[in-house]
């Protein structure tokens, strides 16, 4: 086949498969991807819905958790004020034992002291030396004077350590009012704040109104310090809200919030989304590795499917152009074996009048020769034209035979051929010649060649025919070479005949089988070798294929049928014709 | 060869009077010419004619029919058929209609010399077989002479 109609091919091949490829895969794909991605979205939005819905739970209790702690706290100050008054407070050890009730209640108490009505620090008893300072202008006297109950935000004060205050008044009938004040523990209070798990990346803590840590953070974050990620926060008085959203560093985070009542803190309880969500991400690597595995089985089973199938179609697209070639050759050479005929009785006739005319113009000759004619150099010329005459009729005779051997019904005698001895008797034939040509030929045959029924005669001459053809091609060639193979193959005899020639050229390839059609010289070849070939072989009820590359060789391949077992029994028909 | 009766048919005039010529100077002298069938049917009604070469191709009556009515009416005369190789099945349905042979355009002269020898021999033979048996049957049965004498 020539080159480019193997590109041709290569081409159709790779656009049926992409087509076949794209009609089984981009279906099921975007049905994958578009269920894959409704799964995804849905379990994403759900999963988001649930974790948010988590956190907030979250941060309910444990804001309720905190503002029972600051209640109860406050509570346990109110008792203490309660039930005593101020001079039994300001008596010594007596506060002390207060305060170990207190604690008794909660470790949480640090420290206790006892102002009077004009914030005289009256007594006091922890770990620093506070008594008799004035506290008449901290703002949390003037509010605790106001509201009757304050806890603070967490301050340094004169311990110059962080830590909040939790102050009562006491009134009681006529008496001047007093104050109890106890410190909280900040360790104790970060502990509870802190004590909230949710995964690893998960939580809680407190930040006050202008954005001050009120307790620690765990991913970084001290205490008083303004949380650099505040910016985001949303709240909702008396409501949990969730969102998510990313800190300083980029992170992105779930955040629940909370107010805290009394305080009007803000309770932050949040959790990187990338561990909030890490279901969500091991559906989605699932998924697609799934889609990914399960993809790459379908696209290789498909594109195996679509290569056969795309093969099958270019196979038979390419037999189906080849019947129709040869269709449409048997019917060319049906027309030209008709034509051949008309040519060469037509030219017959006429060949047969100056044959005859020819016979008498040399018989006049010799008589005239006999009668001793004076002109004898005349006589030769005219003896010699004459002469020539009879070769060129001849010559006519031969090409009109050629042309009938192409397109004639003649009878063929049929005979049992055993090519392994049949081939090597024609290849003798042409030894000598190859011999002086330098082209060595060679005879493979197979182990079983079955027998032939078949004209031998003709058979002859289409192998003589084809090698003559291949000694002529390899004319100029120092090393040619003719290999002959015999065998059997898909039910008929398969014989070869392959020179390392000059090949054909792929322009001719379509009309070598045709009368008249040589690319040899003029006077050198009539153009009927070919086209003897093609008729005997039809008539013989075979096939003649060639294929070949130019400047490479061509291979000439003959298949005749193998005889029904019938035919060979009826060996005795020998010698009578068989009509083609 | 001068013995043998013979007559040319085809309708290439110039190849009729060429080869009676060259006939005629190798011996034949006895030589007829009919441009088509039904000349040549006529010649042969008249008798005289023992081989007859006939072209298979002929405008009007062709080759085949000419011989089938020759068989019929004149079974001894052999004929030779003659044909451009285009017509050998015709040639071919010629000898089983009892054609004698047939040659194939452009004739050699001396080949056709040949078959016409070879198809008067065997008219001679036939001939001779023939007068055998009527020289076996007048000595077995003289009396039949006369009285079929009339039928010969």
């Amino acid at each position: 086949m020539p080159t480019d109609e193997k590109d041709r091919e290569r081409q159709r091949f790779r656009h049926i498969r992409r087509m076949i490829l794209v009609r089984v895969l981009l279906l099921p794909f975007l049905v994958v991807m578009v269920v894959f991605g409704t799964v995804a979205y849905y379990f994403g939005t759900n999963l988001k819905s649930r974790v948010g819905s988590e956190l907030a739970r979250i941060a309910s209790d444990h804001g309720r958790l905190i503002e029972q702690f600051l209640a109860e706290r406050t509570a346990n100050l109110n008792f203490a004020a309660a039930s005593h008054s101020l001079e039994e407070l300001r008596g010594d050890g007596r506060l002390s034992a207060v305060l170990r009730d207190l604690q008794g209640s909660s470790p949480a108490f640090f420290d206790l002291g006892v102002f009077d009505e004009q914030g005289n620090h009256v007594a006091y008893v922890g770990p620093y030396d506070l008594t008799g300072k004035n506290y008449a202008e901290s703002a949390w006297f003037r509010s605790v004077r106001e509201k009757g109950v304050y806890v603070s935000d967490v301050f340094l004060g004169y311990r110059k350590l962080p830590h909040f205050v939790i102050s009562v008044k006491r009134e009681y009938g006529t008496s001047p009012p007093w104050y109890l004040r106890a410190a909280i523990d900040t360790y104790f209070f970060n502990d509870l704040v802190e004590s909230v798990r949710v995964g690893k990346t998960g939580e809680a803590y407190l930040i006050n109104a202008s954005g001050m840590f009120q307790t620690r953070r765990r991913s970084g974050g001290s205490l008083m310090e303004v949380d650099p990620d505040r910016a985001p926060y949303r709240s909702q008085d008396g409501g949990i809200v969730s969102f998510v959203a990313k800190d300083g560093s980029g992170t992105r985070y779930v955040n629940a919030t909370a107010r805290l009542r009394p305080t009007g803190w803000l309770l932050v309880v949040r959790q990187e989304a990338r561990e909030a969500y890490a279901p969500l991400y091991r559906v989605w690597v699932i998924g697609i590795s799934i889609i990914l595995a399960g993809g790459g089985v379908v696209v290789l089973m498909a594109f195996l499917l679509a290569s056969s199938q795309a093969r099958q179609l270019v196979l038979s697209a390419r037999e189906k152009r080849q019947l129709g070639n040869q269709l449409i050759m048997a019917g060319k050479f049906a027309e030209l074996g008709e034509m051949s005929v008309g040519i060469a009785h037509e030219i017959n006739n006429p060949l047969q009048v100056m044959k005859a005319e020819q016979t008498l113009m040399g018989d006049i000759l010799s008589e005239l020769e006999a009668d001793g004619s004076e002109n004898k150099e005349n006589l030769a010329m005219i003896r010699d034209s004459v002469g020539q005459l009879g070769i060129q009729i001849d010559r006519c005779k031969q090409i009109t035979q050629g042309l009938l051997s192409f397109s004639r019904k003649n009878d063929a005698v049929q005979k049992t051929i055993d090519l392994a001895s049949f081939i090597p008797e024609v290849i003798r034939m042409v030894e000598q010649k190859a011999r002086v040509a330098n082209v060595r030929i060679c005879f493979e045959p197979d182990t079983y060649i079955p027998e032939l029924f078949s004209d031998p005669s003709q058979l002859q001459q289409v192998l003589l025919n084809l090698l003559n053809n291949a000694l002529y091609a390899l004319k100029d060639r120092e090393e040619g070479e003719i290999r002959i193979t015999a065998g059997c193959e898909e039910g008929s005899v398969k014989i070869s005949v392959a020179d390392n020639g000059c090949g054909i050229d792929p322009e001719f390839i379509d009309r070598i089988f045709l009368p008249f059609f040589t690319t040899k010289p003029v006077g050198k070849g009539t153009g009927l070798g070919l086209s003897t070939i093609y008729g005997i072989v039809e008539r013989l009820g075979g096939q003649i294929l060639v294929s070949s590359e130019k400047d490479a060789g061509a291979v000439f391949t003959l298949r005749l049928p193998i005889p029904t077992k019938a035919r060979v029994r009826g060996s005795s028909l020998e010698e009578t014709p068989r009509r083609a | 060869m001068s013995h043998v009766r013979l007559l040319l048919v085809d309708d290439e005039e110039r190849f009729l009077a060429t080869t009676r010529i060259l006939l005629e100077k190798r011996g034949v002298e006895n030589v007829r010419t009919a441009a088509n069938g039904q000349d040549a049917l006529e010649i042969l009604g008249k008798g005289g004619v023992d081989v007859v070469v006939l072209d298979v191709k002929m405008p009007g009556m062709d080759g085949v029919e000419v011989l089938k009515r020759v068989k019929q009416e004149h079974p001894l005369v052999e004929v030779i058929m003659l044909t451009g190789h285009g017509s050998v099945e015709s040639a071919v349905d010629g000898l089983k209609l009892g054609a004698f042979d047939y040659v194939m355009k452009p004739v050699e002269i001396p080949v056709l010399l040949e078959k016409i020898e070879e198809a008067c021999g065997k008219r001679r033979a036939h001939e001779e077989k023939i007068r055998a048996a009527k020289v076996n049957e007048i000595i077995s049965h003289p009396m039949a002479v006369f009285s079929d004498s009339a039928e010969d």
